[in-house]
């Protein structure tokens, strides 16, 4: 039914990257701004303060101690450092909306979560004259990452979207095709599961269990529940399908739902993903030169070459058949009716 | 699952989509427990009407292959791959004694043809 091997279509390297202002504005300002405010309130509350104060808590309360202007500097460092990488990352590799979106939710979720903690680990420790009788932070923390999650979803929906760009050559006419009548209709549906992954997964729940056991605040609880559950809908089966509107990669709860419609294809093929080489884990992700991908095993692959320098990659059984039919079905919607 | 369909052919649609499935268990590419699309999903991918795929489904259904679960789709049933397990036997052995006659497989598919009449 398919031929392997065609011409490789390959992205083009020199297609410049869109939105770099909103890019900037989105994961050095918002982030900025959130620390300018965090380090105001922080400083204002100089007087009232202990010194040292508690910077570090472990299951018993407060057990790290610093001076105010240490914990700041060492904040706004690490802040920014994850702020400027995830500039980058938008900057020079944003071609794809995927990545944008990932790079300032990542940026507006970190600097949220830092100074959340920041803020409600340092209030209820003024007017105290020993650090130590600081409380427990679980609940601080649970707020922060709820706050954060909150700050990073807003930004990666309100990223502007990639504009139209309806590719102008034709599907390469030794692509991989499969057989299909003028009239016919056709549609390929698969499951993409994980692999080694799913004993990740396993480790992660072990570890938790035993964190959650030793803790018992209901606030660690929570986090972890909540870390977990995303770590499950990222891992869990993604949905793959090929029909007459394009390529529709989706999770189990249907969002964020990856859509590549047939206009824009420049041509589809089978690949040999290696996660963590190429993507630095599994999931959602961004890897090397704004390639994005869903990335769930090692091995064959069906991957996407785009319109304007984008690659898309999801990691699914018979890709072989799912890369024919896309192609079949785009150079059909291509050719002059 | 590569589905396909052809209005301007002369089967029925719900039968092209039946004789897909069929096809795919005998030939080992769906095996049991693999998920199929709900009826309503496979209906708009394709634009046809929902009781055409419902139909084939419930067809399927019927001969035991398929298990239709509410708000689930469809799922293989295990028996339908032992039950397809024999005619892809069969089907193997057929192929290689008429590739060692260098028998043309036009000749090959005639002769079933006429054996199934």
């Amino acid at each position: 039914m398919t031929s392997s091997t065609g011409s490789t279509p390959s992205a083009d390297p020199g297609a410049p990257v869109p939105h770099r202002a909103v890019t900037t504005l989105v994961t050095l300002g918002i982030p900025v701004v959130v620390l300018l405010a965090g380090i105001a309130v922080a400083l204002s509350w100089r007087d009232v303060l202990p010194d040292p104060i508690a910077i570090h808590w472990g299951s018993n309360g407060a057990n790290g101690y610093g001076d105010l202007t240490g914990h700041l500097t060492a904040m706004v460092g690490v802040t920014l450092a994850m702020s400027s990488f995830m500039w980058a990352v938008g900057y020079f590799a944003g071609r794809d909306a995927m990545t944008r979106r990932l790079a300032g939710g990542t940026s507006a979720w970190f600097a949220v979560f830092m100074t959340g903690e920041l803020v409600g680990s340092l209030a209820p420790q003024r007017g105290l004259s020993d650090a130590a009788e600081a409380g427990p932070i679980g609940a601080v923390l649970a707020w922060s990452l709820a706050a954060a999650c909150l700050a990073g979803a807003l930004v990666a929906w309100l990223t502007p979207a990639d504009l139209p760009a309806p590719a102008t050559n034709p599907i390469p006419a030794d692509a991989p095709k499969v057989h299909l009548a003028e009239s016919g209709q056709a549609a390929w549906v698969r499951d993409a599961t994980v692999g080694g992954a799913r004993w990740f997964l396993v480790a992660v729940a072990v570890a938790m269990a035993a964190i959650v056991a030793i803790s018992r605040e209901w606030a660690v609880v929570v986090i972890l529940v909540f870390v977990f559950a995303l770590l499950v809908i990222m891992l869990a089966r993604w949905t793959v399908t090929v029909d007459r509107t394009g390529l529709t990669v989706r999770p189990l709860i249907r969002r964020p739902r990856i859509q590549v419609p047939l206009s824009e294809i420049i041509g589809a093929e089978v690949v040999t993903v290696r996660p963590f080489a190429e993507f630095g884990g599994w999931g959602l992700r961004t890897g090397a030169a704004g390639r994005t991908g869903v990335v769930l095993r090692s091995g064959p692959a069906l991957q996407v070459t785009r319109t304007a320098g984008r690659t898309f990659v999801v990691t699914v059984d018979d890709a072989h058949t799912g890369a024919a039919l896309l192609n079949t079905l785009a150079a059909r919607a291509r050719a002059p009716h | 699952m590569l589905f396909t369909i052809d209005p301007s052919a002369p089967e029925p649609l719900f039968e092209q989509l039946a004789v897909q499935v069929r096809s795919a268990v005998a030939r080992g590419e769906l095996t049991a427990g693999t998920r199929l699309p709900s009826a309503r999903e496979l209906a708009g991918l394709l634009s046809v009407n929902l009781h055409t795929v419902l139909r084939a489904y419930q067809d399927l259904r019927d001969e035991g292959l398929l298990e239709l679960r509410r708000g689930r789709g469809a799922v293989i049933t295990a028996r339908a791959e032992q039950d397809y397990l024999p005619l892809r036997e069969a089907i193997d052995h057929l192929a290689s004694v008429s590739r060692q006659l260098g028998l043309a497989p036009v000749t090959t598919t005639a002769l079933i043809k006429e054996a199934l009449r």
